[in-house]
C-alpha cells in the first residue's frame, strides 16, 4: 500500500516527476491560468486494484470559482462497491442514475484540456485518473498539477513548524484560514472545499495579481 | 439530495445561500439559480480592489470574513460579514462603486453578475423590493448626519440661528429695548463679563416696566429674571422643550461648555418642532387636569416607545424619553394632590434613584423615588407628604410604572425625610458598609432632581460631599462590583444561563451594563461628580485623573452596544427573561464584539479593584 504513506511519497517525488512538471507553463500569472479543481470517491486507496466511484470537478478561471461549471458524476459501472460506502455514502441505487466511467472520463479529459489540475493529495486522485486515461486511450494532459496538500506543508514549514501528518487534512487545513466547515461529504463538497482552500492559500502568499504558478509547485 | 449530471448541485452553498433574505421567502428556485450562476472568490487586501473593479458588475454576497465599507470620504458605511451584501447600489443605479472594501478578515465572496441579478429581479418581487429598500436605507445613513436624524435628537447649536444679544446690567431699560428693536429679537440677555446674569423678555417690558409705571431710565438688573434657566449647546432640542414646557417659559439662553452665552432658543423656534409625538406626549401630561387623563395618555408610552425606537439611531435616547415622560408624571400628580388636598406645609422636593436617575429607564423599570424636605418641618406636618408619596407611587403604578419591589417609594417613610435625615443615612451607609448598605448606595447614589423646591436637593448633595472620602467605603464597594463577574469563561466562550424550559441565555442587564453603572460609580463618587446619567458621568470623567482616556471610551463603547442589544432584546422578545440575549441569534460579528466587551469590562473590573481595595478580596 505505497499510496497510504504520501509522507514517503513526497520524499521521493523529485525523481518520479512526470514530464509535465518540468514543462509546462510554470511562468504563467495565477491569474491567466484556468484550473479544475478534482475530489475522486473511490473504493479503496489503490489503483491497481480498487475502483473510483464518483467525480467531481469544479473551475477556477481568473481567481474566481465558477460554480456553474461544477460537475458532479457517479460511476454505475463499478464492480465492487464492498466497504466503501462507509466512507462516502453511496449505494447501487444511487449509481445506477450514474454514468459509465468512459463517459465521465472523457468529460474530465476535456475539462483538463489545457488546464492545470488541482486536489488535495494529488497522487492518489492522480494514480486513479492516469490509470483510467491509460486504458481509455485518453491522451489528455494538464498542462500542471497542483496539490493543495503540498502547498500547506511547505508554508507550515517555511513557518518552521513541525507538521504532523492530521494537520494537513482538508478540514484542518481550511480551519486555519477561517473558512466554514462542509456539512455534506461528497466528492463535489470535497471539490469545492479544495478550491477554496486553495483561493485561500493563493491570496495569503501575497498579491494574486503578481503570483506565477510555479511559486505554487 | 445530491443531484448528479450536468446541473451539479453544491449543496453547502445552496443551504447558506438559500437561508439569506430575501432568498429564504422565495421559491428554493431562486436560491438554486443565485448559486449556479454564481462566481467565489477569496478577498484579501490584496485583491479587494481588483475583484470591485473590474468591468463587469456584480451583487456581492459575504459568506466567510469581516469587511468594513468605506465611502469615498473616508468613512465606514457599513460592517459587512457573513450573510451581507454589497455592490448592489451600483446593480440599481447603474453607476460606478464609489465605495471600498477594507479587509478585516479576508474571506469567501459569492458574485452574482448583473445579468442574473436583472433576472432575479424580472422574476421575484419581493427580491427587487428587497435591494430596492436596502438601497434607500443606504443613502440615508450615509447622509444620516445631516438629513435623517430625528428632530429631538438634533443638537440645540445646529437650530440656534441668531448670535447671542446681549447687555451690560448697568444699561438702562430703554437701551435695552433699543438693542432688542435693533435685532429685531423678542428678548435679551444680561451679561457681565461674559457669564449670564438674566434675561429681559418682550413680557418683562410689558409687565416690569410699563404696567407698573417703572423709570424707563433705571438700570436694566433692576427687571430682569436673575439666574435664567440655560441650555448648552451640546444638549438635545428635546432637553429645551422639556425645560420649556416643564417651567413654561419661552425664551431659553444657550451657553457653551464655558457657559459663555451663544444665543437663544425661543418657543417660535421650536413651535414647527412641535407637532411630534413626544413632546405633544410631554406637554399633555405637564397639562393633565385629572389623574384619569394622566393615565389614559401614560398608556401612549408604550406605543410611542415601540413606533420611536426605530428612528432614533442613538439607542440611549430611549431611555431619555421614557425618564423625562415620568419626570412629567410626577410632577403633574404632585400638582393635582396639591389641588386637591391644599398646598405642601412646608418646602420639598422630589429625588429619584436608579434607573430613572440615570435616564435609562426601560418599560420593565421599576419607581425608586423618594421626597426630601426642609429641615424645619413639624412632626405633625410629616401626615401630608406621607399622603403625597403614597398619591403620587399608587397612581405610578396605575401608569404603567411598577412598584419598587425593594420598597425605595416615597409611600415607605425611609423613604421621606428632611436633609439632615437623608444625609444621616447616606451617612450610615457610607461608615458601616454592610451588604445591605452596599446594595442601598447602587441605587440611591444615582440620584437626580425632579421638582419641587430644588435648593433642597442641593442641600443634601453640598452634606453628602462634606461626608468625605471613606476608603473603607470605597473598598467594599470596589469588592461588591467585583462579585458580580460577566458571563465569559476562560477559553473566550460565553457562560449561558438556563431558564425553566432550557433554552440558554445572557442577562446583558445584571452582567454586562449593571457592572458598568457600578464601575463609573464608584469613580464618579471618587471624583465628586454630581450627575446620574452614565455616559454624563463618563464624559465629566474625561477632566478627572481617575480613569485614562481610552479607558473611558472603550466604557462609553461597550455601554452603548450592551444597551442596543438589551433595547433590541426587550422589543424583539423572544420568549426569554427580560434583558436577556440568546447568544446564537446574533450574527458573528456581534458575538464577537459581545466578547469582547464582556472582556473590556472584566479588565476594568480588576483595574477597580486594584485601585480601591488594594487587590484585597
Amino acid at each position: 500500500m505505497f499510496l497510504s504513506l504520501p509522507e514517503e511519497v513526497y520524499n521521493t517525488m523529485r525523481w518520479k516527476l512526470p514530464w509535465f512538471f518540468k514543462h509546462g507553463k510554470s511562468q504563467d500569472l495565477w491569474l491567466d491560468t484556468e484550473l479544475v479543481v478534482v475530489d475522486l470517491e473511490l473504493t479503496g486507496l489503490d489503483a491497481a486494484e480498487h475502483e473510483v466511484v464518483s467525480v467531481a470537478w469544479v473551475m477556477i478561471k481568473r481567481g474566481k470559482i465558477v460554480l456553474a461549471e461544477s460537475r458532479y458524476m457517479l460511476n454505475r459501472s463499478v464492480q465492487h462497491l464492498s466497504q466503501s460506502p462507509v466512507f462516502h455514502g453511496i449505494d447501487e441505487t444511487q449509481l445506477e442514475q450514474g454514468h459509465d466511467i468512459e463517459v465521465i472520463m472523457s468529460e474530465l479529459a476535456k475539462a483538463l484540456e489545457g488546464r492545470v489540475l488541482v486536489c488535495h493529495n494529488i497522487l492518489l486522485d492522480w494514480s486513479f485518473i492516469k490509470k483510467a486515461f491509460l486504458e481509455m486511450g485518453i491522451v489528455t494532459r494538464p498542462t500542471q498539477m497542483l496539490d493543495t496538500l503540498k502547498i500547506e506543508k511547505s508554508r507550515l514549514l517555511r513557518q518552521h513548524q513541525a507538521v504532523i501528518q492530521d494537520q494537513l487534512r482538508l478540514p484542518v487545513c481550511r480551519a486555519r484560514y477561517g473558512l466554514p466547515n462542509y456539512q455534506n461529504h461528497n466528492a463535489l463538497s470535497d471539490a469545492l472545499a479544495t478550491a477554496e482552500l486553495l483561493l485561500a492559500q493563493v491570496n495569503h502568499f501575497d498579491s494574486e495579481k503578481h503570483i506565477k504558478l510555479s511559486a505554487l509547485l | 439530495m445530491t443531484q448528479t449530471g450536468m446541473t451539479a448541485e453544491l449543496q453547502d452553498v445552496l443551504n447558506f445561500v438559500s437561508k439569506q433574505s430575501p432568498l429564504n421567502e422565495l421559491p428554493s428556485a431562486s436560491a438554486h439559480y443565485f448559486v449556479n450562476h454564481s462566481e467565489m472568490v477569496y478577498l484579501t487586501a490584496h485583491n479587494q480592489a481588483d475583484a470591485l473593479q473590474g468591468e463587469e458588475k456584480y451583487l456581492y454576497l459575504v459568506r466567510t470574513g469581516i469587511f468594513d465599507l468605506v465611502d469615498v470620504s473616508g468613512e465606514v458605511i457599513t460592517r459587512l460579514s457573513t450573510g451581507d451584501y454589497f455592490g448592489y447600489p451600483s446593480l440599481l443605479t447603474g453607476e460606478e462603486i464609489q465605495s471600498h472594501l477594507e479587509v478585516q478578515s479576508p474571506g469567501l465572496i459569492l458574485m452574482l453578475p448583473q445579468i442574473s441579478f436583472d433576472f432575479l429581479r424580472r422574476e421575484y418581487k419581493v427580491f427587487e423590493q428587497h435591494f430596492v429598500k436596502a438601497h434607500k436605507k443606504r443613502l440615508l445613513s450615509s447622509h444620516y448626519q445631516e438629513r435623517s436624524k430625528g428632530w429631538s435628537e438634533r443638537k440645540i447649536s445646529k437650530l440656534m440661528t441668531k448670535s447671542a444679544v446681549v447687555i451690560e446690567p448697568s444699561a438702562t431699560i430703554v437701551e435695552a429695548a433699543k438693542v432688542m428693536q435693533v435685532e429685531g429679537v423678542s428678548s435679551v440677555m444680561i451679561t457681565e463679563n461674559e457669564r449670564l446674569k438674566g434675561v429681559v423678555t418682550d413680557r418683562d417690558l410689558r409687565n416690569r416696566v410699563l404696567a407698573s409705571e417703572l423709570n424707563p431710565e433705571m438700570p436694566v438688573s433692576s427687571i430682569m429674571t436673575p439666574e435664567p434657566k440655560f441650555i448648552f449647546e451640546n444638549n438635545r432640542v428635546f432637553s429645551a422643550l422639556h425645560l420649556m414646557l416643564k417651567h413654561n417659559i419661552h425664551h431659553l439662553p444657550v451657553l457653551n461648555e464655558e457657559r459663555v452665552p451663544l444665543g437663544m432658543v425661543t418657543s417660535t423656534d421650536l413651535l414647527r418642532l412641535q407637532n411630534s409625538d413626544p413632546v405633544q406626549l410631554i406637554g399633555q401630561l405637564y397639562k393633565a387636569s385629572s389623574t384619569q387623563e394622566l393615565k389614559l395618555l401614560a398608556k401612549e408610552i408604550p406605543v410611542l416607545l415601540r413606533s420611536f425606537s426605530n428612528t432614533v439611531e442613538d439607542i440611549s435616547f430611549v431611555g431619555t424619553l421614557l425618564s423625562g415622560l415620568t419626570d412629567a408624571l410626577m410632577s403633574r400628580l404632585t400638582e393635582l394632590f396639591a389641588k386637591q388636598h391644599g398646598k405642601a406645609p412646608c418646602s420639598f422636593s422630589w429625588i429619584c434613584f436608579g434607573s430613572q436617575a440615570r435616564e435609562e429607564q426601560t418599560l420593565d423599570s421599576d419607581q425608586d423615588n423618594g421626597l426630601i424636605f426642609c429641615n424645619d418641618i413639624k412632626p405633625a406636618e410629616r401626615a401630608y407628604f406621607a399622603s403625597l408619596g403614597e398619591f403620587v407611587t399608587s397612581h405610578l403604578v396605575e401608569c404603567g410604572i411598577r412598584a419598587c419591589p425593594g420598597n425605595i417609594m416615597a409611600s415607605n417613610e425611609h423613604c421621606r425625610g428632611t436633609v439632615d435625615e437623608w444625609t444621616a443615612r447616606f451617612h450610615n451607609w457610607m461608615t458601616a458598609p454592610t451588604p445591605q448598605a452596599m446594595l442601598n448606595c447602587k441605587i440611591f447614589f444615582d440620584r437626580r432632581y425632579i421638582c419641587g423646591d430644588q435648593s433642597l436637593y442641593q442641600d443634601l448633595n453640598v452634606q453628602l460631599g462634606e461626608i468625605g472620602q471613606q476608603e473603607l467605603f470605597f473598598a467594599a464597594m470596589a469588592t461588591d462590583i467585583s462579585t458580580n463577574s460577566v458571563p465569559i469563561g476562560l477559553f473566550q466562550q460565553f457562560k449561558l444561563q438556563r431558564s425553566k424550559d432550557k433554552s440558554k441565555y445572557l442577562d446583558l442587564k445584571t452582567r454586562g451594563v449593571a457592572i458598568i453603572n457600578d464601575l463609573v460609580r464608584i469613580y464618579a463618587l471618587k471624583c465628586g461628580i454630581s450627575k446620574a446619567n452614565t455616559q454624563a458621568r463618563l464624559k465629566a470623567l474625561k477632566d478627572h485623573m481617575q480613569l485614562s482616556k481610552r479607558d473611558i471610551y472603550n466604557l462609553q463603547d461597550c455601554w452603548r452596544f450592551l444597551t442596543q442589544l438589551r433595547l433590541r432584546s426587550q422589543i424583539e422578545q423572544h420568549q426569554l427573561p427580560a434583558n436577556c440575549i440568546n447568544p446564537e441569534t446574533l450574527s458573528s460579528m456581534e458575538r464577537h464584539q459581545l466578547k469582547e466587551a464582556f472582556h473590556l469590562i472584566k479588565q476594568a473590573q480588576q483595574a477597580c479593584v486594584f485601585k480601591f481595595a488594594r487587590g484585597s478580596l
